[in-house]
């Protein structure tokens, strides 16, 4: 027995080293030089300066900004990516001719980087000469070029945008298999009760998918937070900060300022938040979970 | 039955004797890699004929410069048959970072590409090595131009030679221009009458390719510091010559009128968040008119607009008739822990030789750092014309050095873009822009102890 025992914890060690070096040294790290003064431009005079890193973020107008503007990417985004992704994937639920290369065509957006997306969206919605103006010039429904990304009403909009459009295909994706599983004797049942498509969807569908519906929109609401690859690549924050979230905002202090002491509170704020956020999450939905089914 | 069952305990025993060896290796693996590899290679750095292997790595990467650089690497190892050199390219977004990094971690690295964006930084962590040892000894360093010293110099130390100057100079319509009788501006004032009249939002053209995006200080700093004039100390370029910052005068405050008057009636008013890729896309897809760049863009306008269409001027000058021009750019330096410095240097010196350095700016559009390559006729036509005319006059073109020496020149870039971006849409005002500025500028002079 004691045999089996060194033996399976021998054959953890890899495993075990893999983790702890590539995952919790730099995340400890991270929270370390969150209270230090870390700059790149002059590693020579490194030192803990306690709670300064925190202090002037939250004095930083700019990170107020980025505070509030984490909130609206992440409920916008949120929002439409997962109704727009159920409506995906309830059309595509029944086959359909060609409705492989559908699915391959409406789902592509999620194979794209981030950033690859960011500047793809930044030339289309270029004012002077992206196709987005134009088309609506041609329309006829502006008379006036917009400035998607240029004017500091339009700019948050138009991210959120990119973003809805690139996280479609994850709940098409996700829910569409969902739905696939739900036992077609349920509907029959529905049938004979005489329900029609609304209350099959609502007492039947979404009930029986609604674990997948927590999964996901927690963990993408998390990667939603955390992801700044479009903004960085549509607006590097800009206009005038006005489209900063915390993720590009942490980013921008590393890239820029080579400050990685004030980056890392960044990242610890949003590590508490993020931990705040799925206590309350979990908790809310744990009592729903088991009470509809 | 019985003999099976053995067999069988036999076999598990072998795989989990097997498996342990397999996780010790792995393990082993691992530690070892985590650890440094300091210690290797450390006997060998007497030249001879002893086999040497140089790690380089390079940082304004891109698939052609790489291919270039092969090029000459490749005459540089048949010249030298015991040195080998081994080209480490990291894409040009993370290159910077991944110096830094290799160079933080100790890692064998002899030749660096250092930038006058990172040197000041690398000096000041211990990273790279003075050159001027090195130097004094090498035949081709009298004819290396000043300015290229200068730029590869932190006080009175080179710490790399640099590749190529990188210099501002102005492209416009040569077509819109006959169309309607205008000459280039030699002056901002003049520039931005001239683009006003360029300008007809109603056909989509404007006047100006303006950058309010990441690099707008390139902008903002060459007006305030032409509208300064004589007044700025050209060693310390953010200051004038009684010490204040160029951003607390009233000339600053002039050109920053004409700058938001340049915005507002002459340039897309999509601009104020536009980079180099959107200034550039503009100006060769017909929005505008008018273009301030350095000559690596030379060879993307030569594939995209069509010949005759447009052509280059000098940098604008300020109400006093001078224009301060600075050059920018990259070049070869040696990591401090090199084991290998003299076969180091003979490399720096061989890419830096008035031969490949010319041949490798012809092939990339940049200033070659050899004041005896303005003979050859490449630079004396075209495009290139214009640089070499304002090298011959230095009493108009005033060459400055640009604040790399100072912690916060990596930011100023993002602290100008934030700001001025929010003076372009009028979140913020002039006075309280420029005020911002006088004092980023203010407190990086106290934090240097200057």
């Amino acid at each position: 027995m004691k045999n089996q025992k060194i033996f399976i914890l021998s054959g953890l060690i890899p495993a075990l080293l893999l983790v702890l070096a590539f995952t919790y040294y730099p995340f400890l790290r991270g929270i370390i030089m969150a209270f230090q003064d870390y700059k790149l431009f002059d590693l020579r005079h490194v030192r803990f300066v306690g709670f300064d890193n925190f202090k002037a973020a939250f004095h930083d107008p700019k990170f107020l900004v980025a505070l509030k503007n984490s909130g609206y990417w992440v409920f916008f985004s949120l929002i439409f990516q997962f109704v727009l992704g159920l409506s995906l994937a309830l059309l595509l639920k029944k086959p359909f001719r060609g409705r492989g290369i559908f699915q391959g065509f409406a789902f592509y957006s999620w194979a794209l980087s981030g950033f690859l997306i960011g500047m793809i969206w930044k030339w289309m919605f270029n004012s002077q000469i992206g196709v987005i103006n134009d088309l609506l010039l041609r329309v006829g429904i502006i008379h006036e070029r917009i400035g998607f990304l240029s004017n500091p009403k339009w700019a948050m909009t138009s991210v959120i945008i990119a973003n809805v459009w690139y996280g479609i295909a994850f709940f098409a994706i996700m829910l569409l298999a969902a739905l696939q599983s739900v036992p077609s004797e349920l509907y029959e049942a529905a049938d004979m009760d005489g329900a029609t498509g609304i209350r099959k969807l609502w007492n039947v569908t979404l009930p029986y998918i609604l674990p997948t519906i927590i999964a996901t929109t927690l963990l993408r609401a998390i990667w939603i937070f955390n992801d700044p690859t479009i903004i960085y690549g549509l607006t590097n924050g800009g206009p005038a900060g006005s489209t900063h979230i915390l993720s590009s905002l942490m980013l921008d202090k590393i890239i820029y300022a080579g400050d990685y002491g004030a980056a890392s509170a960044i990242g610890v704020i949003m590590i508490v938040l993020l931990l705040l956020y799925t206590i309350f999450f979990l908790t809310v939905t744990k009592a729903e979970k088991v009470g509809d089914f | 039955m019985i003999h099976l069952d053995r067999g069988k305990i036999n076999m598990t025993r072998r795989k989990k004797y097997s498996a342990l060896l397999l996780c010790g290796a792995l393990s082993a693996g691992l530690l070892a890699g985590c650890g440094s590899n300091n210690d290797s290679s450390a006997g060998d750095n007497g030249a001879g004929d002893e086999q040497v292997t140089l790690r380089m790595i390079e940082s304004l990467t891109s698939p052609k410069r790489t291919e270039l650089l092969q090029a000459s690497i490749d005459k540089f190892e048949t010249a030298n048959p015991n040195i080998k050199v081994e080209l480490i390219s990291p894409p040009f977004d993370q290159a910077d970072n991944k110096i830094r990094t290799m160079l933080g971690a100790k890692e064998d690295l002899d030749v660096v590409e250092v930038r006058d964006l990172t040197v000041a930084e690398f000096v000041n962590n211990g990273f790279i090595e003075p050159l001027n040892d090195y130097a004094d000894k090498w035949s081709d360093y009298s004819t290396v131009s000043a300015i290229s010293k200068s730029l590869g110099s932190v006080g009175d130390k080179l710490y790399f030679v640099p590749n190529g100057l990188y210099e501002r100079q102005l492209f416009y319509r040569a077509d819109w221009f006959k169309e309607k009788g205008l000459n280039p501006p030699a002056t901002w004032d003049e520039l931005y009458e001239t683009a006003k009249k360029l300008t007809d939002p109603s056909k989509n053209r404007y006047g100006f390719s303006f950058r309010g995006g990441a690099g707008s200080n390139g902008t903002t700093d060459a007006m305030v510091l032409a509208y300064n004039g004589d007044n700025v100390n050209l060693e310390d370029s953010m200051f004038t010559k009684d010490g204040k910052t160029i951003f607390s005068t009233p000339e600053a405050k002039a050109s920053m009128e004409l700058y938001l008057k340049l915005y507002k009636d002459a340039s897309p008013p999509d601009s104020v968040n536009w980079g180099f890729q959107e200034q550039v896309q503009a100006f060769t897809s017909g929005v505008t008119g008018m273009l301030l760049q350095d000559p690596d863009v030379i060879q993307s306008l030569q594939e995209k607009m069509a010949e005759g269409t447009w052509a280059t001027a000098p940098l604008q000058a300020g109400p006093t008739g001078k224009a301060l021009l600075a050059a920018g750019g990259a070049g070869w330096g040696m990591a401090a822990n090199s084991e290998h410095k003299e076969e180091a240097w003979k490399l720096i010196s061989f890419l830096s030789s008035p031969a490949e350095n010319t041949e490798f700016s012809k092939a990339y559009g940049l200033i070659p750092i050899h004041t005896s390559a303005a003979e050859d006729e490449f630079f004396k036509t075209g495009p290139y014309k214009t640089l070499l005319d304002m090298s011959n006059a230095p009493d108009k073109f005033v060459n400055f050095k640009p604040p790399f020496e100072y912690p916060g020149t990596g930011q100023w870039g993002q602290v100008e873009m934030e700001s001025g971006q929010a003076l372009l849409l009028g979140q913020a005002s002039l006075d309280d822009t420029l005020k911002k500025w006088d004092e980023y500028w203010t407190d990086q002079k106290s934090k240097l102890g200057k």
